[in-house]
């Protein structure tokens, strides 16, 4: 590696405390930010935004929010298109009942309605472990699925069961109609990829700083003993409630970035167990309890597939092969990467990640 | 020391039996710790040793009996009021967070003194970061203490067996407790690391005022630094009072032969 850890010194706890204590990590950082919003922004094709970018960036938020629960606390859910969902509906909800309802004040409410369903369906956590709590959380996405379809009122009684979401809902900030910053520019989707980033980049600090904290080690103490947790004074519920709670509101953000800012209409059959499988194949790929490996997870379940049959078309040339056979080898490819991945490597991309830096750290010299 | 009329009891515990599904783990036990002592509490395996310890700060509860601590009585002890009333515990088999650093154990021992919310912590405002710091100090004396200044970014599950019982120590000791109860903090050890253990132990004592109530095993360990000693077989109490008065009684003797019941 071009540099290390080696002779930098910290002078006070604060700087130890730093989110990246490296100052060539967070120029890399203020880089790479920086390149996302201007870069990017100026060169990504419309394809790039909407069929990558985006969806890659949401689903890392679901991934990272599941992961609060399961990474970082130790409590399974198979719940999280449920908690999307909710979030995902109250988004639009509150958008479509509220004039001066904004995307942002939006996003975030969406997120604390899906955490307090998230505080409801993480009740039982306190009485079951493991795999009957799965069996709890199923319930939330039953139950998501059941109330969407049930109550009419919730999709604005749209008969064709799928609304599409108007121009006029996009209102990143109050008067945004007389500004060049119009409507429409935030629904195109460079203005969708900009909100998208935004929120992500805001939502990864947050959850930064919440496992630095008092807050992060009382999850990971819970997850790791939680008998030893109770004997120094955490209080167990509250810290697994606390989890839920973080942990929907991330997923519920999620849904409604996943409806507002990459596919552009409200469904609730997309939010089904499927995507919820999904969401914790990314974890697992990606490693448990790492904000990293939520999204290295993300980028590698959802995109991979994509780029091998992109790369596909573009070798033997697009449909000179039928796309569906391509698509069934890619998934058969990808899945034989990710068993070799997790048998070599059980804590995922992250914890490949931390190992080859450990390796680039002593490169040349022997391991 | 040991003589109760004139020290000051900091736990007094009364006729307190525990069974599990009608099998006796502890019979009609009674005795006192008193403020700022060391008391060893020991018996052959299987005595109810640390059940009792369990007991004291209300991992188990006891069908019988009642608990006082700091002169509020319980008869049911729960595990989180007794770390808020000052009792800090280490485990027989070792019950570290094993997926944080030395660092953020020891600084979870100080999670009831910090005060900020979670917003404050997610958005890193307000007394977040003020308090993580002023822990922080605290967290590096024990730190330094103890040792533990090379390791304490490593995480706990690569540590050796002996730094990780002085990392458990380090993470009860960061509560301030006023009481400390030590399951088996030297077994399995080296003589070496025996011996810094019993220093950090008695030093705590002394420095801190910690009373310190021990279960040990190793017989010469136990009379070198226990003020006190309490002994048990079978569940029952069979000797309590000086290490040297405690050695010369017979039952103790017969229990630690093997003489028959
Ligand atoms: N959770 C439990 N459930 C059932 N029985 C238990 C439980 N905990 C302890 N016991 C029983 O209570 C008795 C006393 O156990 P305890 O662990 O207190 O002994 P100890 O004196 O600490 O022994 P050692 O020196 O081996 O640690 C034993 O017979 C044990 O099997
Ligand atoms: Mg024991």
């Amino acid at each position: 590696m071009f540099y290390r850890e080696a002779g930098k010194l910290v002078g006070s706890f604060g700087k130890d405390r730093r989110m990246l204590p490296l100052l060539e990590d967070r120029w890399l950082a203020v880089l790479f930010v920086a390149f996302m919003y201007f870069v990017v922004t100026a060169i990504a094709s419309d394809y790039m935004f909407t069929a990558i970018l985006i969806p890659i960036m949401v689903l890392g938020v679901a991934t990272l929010g599941l992961n609060i629960a399961v990474g970082y606390t130790g409590q399974l859910s198979l719940g999280t298109a449920g908690f999307m969902c909710f979030g995902a509906f109250s988004a639009f909800n509150l958008i479509l009942r509220i004039d001066w309802m904004t995307i942002p004040l939006a996003f975030f409410l969406s997120g604390m309605i899906a955490g307090g369903v998230g505080i409801i369906f993480g009740l039982p956590s306190l009485r079951i472990k493991g795999f009957y709590l799965i069996v709890s959380t199923l319930a939330a996405q039953f139950f998501a699925e059941w109330v969407f379809n049930a109550y009419p009122w919730f999709l604005n009684y749209t008969s064709s069961g799928v609304v599409s979401l108007p121009m006029h809902h996009y209102r990143v900030f109050p008067g945004q109609e007389n500004t060049p910053f119009n409507a429409a520019f935030w629904y195109s989707s460079q203005g969708r990829y900009l909100v998208t980033l935004t929120v992500t980049i805001l939502l990864v600090l947050a959850c930064k700083n919440l496992v630095r904290s008092n807050t992060g080690r009382n999850w990971m103490a819970v997850r790791d003993m939680d008998i030893a947790a109770k004997v120094i004074g955490i209080p167990v519920a509250k810290t697994k409630l606390m989890a839920f709670f973080i942990s929907t509101f991330y997923c519920g953000v999620a849904g409604a970035m996943y409806c507002y800012c990459y596919i552009g209409n409200l469904d609730f059959m997309i939010f089904n167990l499927r995507r919820s499988f999904l969401v914790m194949f990314m974890v697992i790929v990606g490693g448990l309890g790492s904000i990293l490996g939520s999204f290295l997870g993300a980028i590698f379940v959802y995109a991979w597939p994509i780029l091998i049959t992109r790369g596909s078309d573009f070798i033997f040339g697009g449909g000179a092969i039928d796309t569906a056979f391509i698509e069934n080898n890619s998934k058969i490819v990808v899945g034989t990467i990710i068993i070799v991945l997790l048998i070599r490597e059980p804590g995922g991309f992250a914890a490949l990640w931390s190992s080859s830096k450990q390796k680039l750290r002593v490169w040349p010299f022997a391991q | 020391m040991n003589s109760p009329d004139n020290k000051k009891s900091i736990l007094v515990l009364k006729d307190i039996s525990l069974s599990f599904k009608g099998v006796k783990a502890i019979t009609d036990i009674s005795f006192n710790v008193y403020e700022g002592e060391i008391c060893s509490v020991i018996g052959p395996n299987g005595a109810g040793k640390s059940s009792m310890l369990n007991v004291i700060n209300g991992v188990y509860i006891p069908q019988e009996g009642t608990i006082s601590f700091d002169g509020k009585e319980f008869t049911k002890m729960k595990p989180h009021s007794a770390a808020v009333m000052g009792i800090g515990r280490t485990f027989q088999n070792i019950a570290l967070f094993s997926g944080m650093s030395v660092l953020d154990n020891i600084m979870s021992g100080r999670n009831l003194m910090m005060k900020a919310n979670f917003w404050e912590h997610a958005l890193n405002i307000g007394r977040a970061e003020k308090e993580e710091l002023e822990h922080r100090q605290a967290v590096e004396e024990i730190i330094e203490f103890l040792g533990l200044q090379s390791i304490r970014k490593t995480p706990v599950a690569s540590l050796a067996y002996g730094l990780q019982k002085r990392v458990e120590l380090g993470r009860a000791l960061a509560a301030k407790p006023k009481m400390l109860l030590l399951d088996e903090p030297m077994a399995g050890m080296t003589m070496e690391e025996k011996l810094d253990m019993s220093c950090f132990i008695q030093e705590i004592n002394r420095n801190y005022g910690t009373t310190i109530v021990l279960i040990e095993h190793d017989m010469g360990v136990v009379m070198d630094i226990s003020d006190h000693v309490v002994v048990l077989d079978y569940g029952k109490k069979i000797g309590d009072g000086a290490p040297d008065e405690v050695m010369n009684n017979q039952d103790v003797i017969d229990a630690y032969l093997g003489v028959s019941h």
